[in-house]
């Protein structure tokens, strides 16, 4: 375990090395300047060649070495950057640093998508549970209509009914901003509803299978009841293929809800880095790619470390 | 595969020990959502809630630019004098009284000793001297430098520190500089200021200022959010000579809670980028006892879909700019209440009431009806420009070169019907470029009215007649009318429905070809600036309380004339007027001067006054000013609970 451990992190490193390459290769490739404004503001013409001479803006290897150098603390270890993992400051927005931008979107992003993930945990694993134990039954036809659902409609069209009927019509919850509990919960319903989908198939496979195999059988013979063989010996097994699933999905909840952000107001960290990367701000892509790319990883290291407590034989 | 677990359990293992597994995910997970909140806890309910599109760039006054942004700077810092929202008239800031030389050149003001910064400091004039020259230094890249180029020297200052700095820059390219060649050129721009440019604190709490020529609206300007002084021993802290370029670098921590130190009734306390900014009352304003609400908070929504939802769902009190897709169903609906109760409003209005007032005291909406929402007359005009060049970009003659065309074109336009069929946010027709009623003692001139008839006289008297029966007018030499090329950005659904309809209008009234031509902003800008059009879509809002705000437009030289109209006879009228010392005078000369333009020259077809469409419950909220410049000061807001509201109609 302590091995594995070791190894993955060592691991880390290199893979957001070679997610910052590529996704650097692929935002310089993209035409345009980040410091031409159309909308307004344009710097006078002296700025604008201090700020690129800056930035590296006219040199891009140069560009990549020093951002890297500070972005990963190597240049703070040195003693060349005065802050520890800086990110820089965002081309567009002058008066901000990446790390700013972050630290105050990702802890809602965050927020929403654990929130997601707790609802779509919850959600999926009853509606497969029920629907596994009794496949082809009332209930389970109903669960995996339901899922068809949950997978195919976009969330837009989803948050934007749910907040018409639920914020607008009946006033349960608020719009816009992040205050308590209650300001997540329509958002984080919404962006709960494919996974919660998807892990309700897992589920309801996982138990099918289970529910035929061999050692459900002997628990039977036993004399324990369907619910106890099913939540006792088949849901542990059953279980094992969204934990696997977790990991990426947490990583995706947190970063893929641009859409449910922007429906609801939300204050994430999607719409900044969506519209880094339309004004081309590089820095403020490289950063949320960083961080984000480092979470994906520590969440998956996180799933390992589980499924090897759940499942002992995989060590 | 089965058999190694059961047989576990078989062997004692516990029989809820799977469930615990299955929960052991959900539990961290239920941990990590704590830690996020713990991280970034909510904060309490404001007592007012303002809803905005965007996010300030900044809130370093100097360096702001945009309305929204400028309405903050308003409300967190105070200049020497501020507008009085209601009439726009100037009233004390920081300076409790001013004088003026009888040329007009040197203002004198006098601080008054009770005005503090956030911390406690005194507001002296050093203050003042400090950001309004931090403003003329290139190296701040303020948008509104230019605004100070009307004190003495101001305008050579900037322009000397400019080529000082890109001297230096050649020099670093040859020979690396060192922070002592920074140092030395800082000390002579510290000095050139001094002896060169009209700015002088004569001590702690007397401002004297000299203009380069009178200025009548010099107050207006010092009321405007980039004349505000900053708390130099803050904002120092934040600064450093760049040894590489010369510049005096700042980075803008000073700009951000909890380092910002502010002047006016209100101090940030919380500002989260792209989410909310929260304001709570300045203790140490010395009017403090005057502003209403405790805190404010403003929330940033992007979606205009979503903005309108919150609004609808309660908890926001005001909402400063509501979405085009929202916009005329909604106002049809207000429209439909104020119908309803029209003998009473005008009765109110006569009364002297403003529109406020007279919605408060009438029973709620009916089904179908309601109050929320309102257009305001805004200070800006929409109109069309024509490209009034000799010659096309590719050589051709410019038929919009004659005047006889422009004012042809311009009477064929039906504005009302355009207001009522394709905007339909009940604008009022413009005919000249100052919105009326925005500026005090300033007349009403009138321009050219619609009518085809005198348009299609004047088309005739420029030599376009159709000569040959095809629908189409023709030149003497029965050439036909070259297609007029209708330029607009597709920026907003807007710009292509005007220009729609007034190539249908222009067609069927003046015979001649248009073909609209649709660029996206970037692109339509670019057209623009290199005269790329025959007509072309514009609008302009004033910047500060002065005809000459939308009249310099006009001159030969403005940078901001994409007419390309050069008329050396409009060029010396502006001058004269300008140089009018009297502001009566003034303002009438300058009246003459719109006159000549929108009853003559027609460079631009003004369309339309722009509104600026707000929700907020007149009920519930005090404070919304109606006069043109929209000067919405939140120090003036009230939110008036339902309870309260519903025993004192």
């Amino acid at each position: 375990m302590t091995r594995m451990l070791l190894f993955r992190l060592l691991q880390l490193p290199l893979i957001v090395l070679a997610v910052y390459t590529v996704t650097f290769t692929l935002a310089w490739m993209v035409p345009g300047n980040p410091l031409e404004n159309p909308e307004g503001r344009r710097p006078p013409p002296e700025i604008v060649a201090a700020m690129q001479a800056q930035y590296h803006l006219d040199d891009p290897l140069a560009f990549y070495g020093e951002y890297l150098a500070k972005a990963s603390g190597v240049a703070w270890v040195m003693g060349t950057s005065p802050h520890p993992f800086d990110l820089g400051p965002s081309l567009r927005q002058p008066d901000w640093s990446v790390n700013e931008i972050i630290e105050t979107g990702a802890p809602v992003s965050m927020r929403l998508g654990i929130s997601a993930m707790m609802i779509a945990l919850t959600v999926g694993i009853f509606a497969g549970v029920v629907g596994g134990m009794r496949p082809g039954g009332l209930a389970d036809v109903a669960t995996q209509l339901l899922s068809i659902v949950g997978i195919s409609l976009p969330s837009f069209v989803i948050g934007s009914a749910l907040l018409v009927l639920f914020a607008v019509k009946f006033r349960l919850f608020p719009i816009g901003g992040v205050s308590g509990v209650e300001s997540l919960f329509l958002p984080a319903l919404t962006l709960s509803l494919p996974f919660a989908a998807y892990i309700s198939r897992l589920v309801r496979f996982g138990m099918i299978e289970q529910m035929r195999s061999d050692h459900a059988r002997t628990a039977r013979a036993k004399g324990l009841s369907q619910r106890q063989v099913a939540l006792h010996h088949a849901l542990k097994n059953a279980f094992l293929p969204v934990l696997s699933y977790l990991g990426p999905a947490t990583a995706v909840a947190m970063t893929g809800s641009f859409v449910v952000e922007k429906v609801f107001a939300v204050p994430g960290i999607g719409q900044h880095f969506v519209e880094a990367v339309l004004a081309k701000d590089i820095t403020l892509v490289m950063g949320v790619v960083l961080v984000y790319s480092t979470l994906l990883v520590l969440f998956n290291l996180a799933v390992d470390v589980m499924y090897r407590w759940v499942d002992p034989r995989i060590a | 595969m089965g058999s190694l677990s059961v047989g576990r359990e078989f062997l004692g293992g516990g029989s809820y020990a799977s469930v615990v597994k299955v929960l052991a995910p959900f539990l961290l997970l239920l941990i990590a959502l704590i830690a996020t909140t713990y991280l970034d806890p909510p904060l309490p309910r404001a007592d007012l809630v303002i809803v905005e599109r965007s996010d300030c760039f900044t809130l370093d006054p100097q360096r702001m630019s945009y309305q929204h942004e400028i309405r903050r700077g308003e409300t967190i810092y105070e200049g020497l004098v501020a507008l009085n929202p209601k009439d726009c008239s100037i009233k004390p800031g920081v300076a409790q009284r001013w004088s003026t030389s009888s040329d007009g050149l040197v203002w004198t003001f006098n601080l008054r000793r009770d005005a503090k910064w956030s911390n406690g400091d005194l507001v002296t004039t050093k203050d003042f001297v400090y950001a309004w020259r931090r403003a003329l230094l290139p190296d701040t890249a303020a948008d509104y430098s230019g605004f100070f180029f009307e004190i003495e020297g101001a305008e050579a200052f900037f322009h000397w520190r400019a080529k000082a700095l890109a001297e230096f820059n050649a020099r670093n390219s040859v020979a690396p500089t060192t922070a002592e060649d920074a140092r030395a050129l800082w000390e002579t721009t510290e000095s050139r200021f001094r002896d060169f440019v009209g700015i002088r604190a004569l001590d702690e709490f007397t401002l004297e200022v000299r203009l380069r020529r009178p200025l009548p609206y010099f107050l207006d300007l010092c009321a405007f959010a980039p004349f505000s002084p900053v708390h130099r021993a803050s904002v120092e802290q934040w600064t450093h000579l760049d040894a590489r370029t010369g510049r005096m670098e700042q980075s803008h921590g000073w700009t951000k809670p909890p380092h910002l130190i502010s002047n006016g009734p209100y101090v940030p306390t919380v500002w989260r980028y792209k989410r909310d900014m929260r304001l709570e009352k300045n203790a140490y304003y010395w009017d403090a006892a005057r502003v209403p609400s405790q805190s404010v908070e403003v929330r940033v929504i992007e979606n205009p879909n979503t903005q309108v939802l919150a609004f609808g769902a309660g908890g926001v009190d005001w909402l400063p700019d509501v979405g085009p897709e929202y916009k005329t169903e909604m106002l049809a609906q207000r429209r439909l209440f104020e119908t309803r109760h029209a003998e009473t409003i005008h009765a109110d209005q006569a009364r002297g009431m403003e529109l406020d007032e007279c919605i408060r005291t009438l029973p709620s909406p009916m089904f179908g009806e309601r109050r929320d929402i309102r257009a305001l007359n805004a200070y800006g005009t929409d109109f069309f420009s024509f490209n009034c060049r000799p010659t096309t970009p590719n050589g051709a003659p410019n038929p919009f070169h004659q005047v006889g065309v422009r004012r042809a074109f311009a009477m064929a336009a039906d504005k009302q019907a355009l207001i009522d069929r394709v905007t339909r946010l009940g604008e009022r027709v413009a005919t000249t470029l100052v919105p009326p009623g925005s500026i005090q003692g300033y007349p009403l001139v009138e321009g050219l009215p619609f009518d085809a008839t005198r348009a299609r006289a004047e088309l005739a008297n420029a030599g376009w007649v159709d000569r040959d029966n095809d629908g189409f007018v023709d030149d003497r030499d029965g050439k036909r009318f070259p297609t007029v090329d209708l330029l607009y950005s597709t920026a907003s659904p807007r710009y292509q429905n005007l220009a729609l309809a007034l190539r249908d209008m222009w067609r069927r009234e003046l015979g001649v070809p248009v073909e609209v031509r649709g660029k996206d902003a970037k692109l339509y800008k670019e057209d623009v600036k290199k005269g790329n059009f025959s007509i072309a879509r514009g609008g302009w809002y004033g910047d500060y309380g002065d005809p000459s705000t939308f009249l310099e437009l006009q001159r030969s030289t403005d940078g901001n004339n994409d007419r390309g109209y050069k008329n050396p006879a409009f060029d010396a009228m502006l001058d004269d007027a300008q140089r009018e010392t009297d502001p009566d005078r003034r303002l009438e000369r300058l009246a003459e001067c719109e006159r000549f333009l929108f009853a003559q020259e027609v460079p631009l077809l003004p369309i339309c006054s722009y509104v600026t469409v707000y929700m907020y419950d007149p009920s519930r909220l005090h404070g919304i000013r109606e006069h043109p410049r929209l000067e919405q000061h939140f120090d003036e807001f009230e939110r008036i609970d339902a309870a309260e509201a519903e025993a004192s109609p």
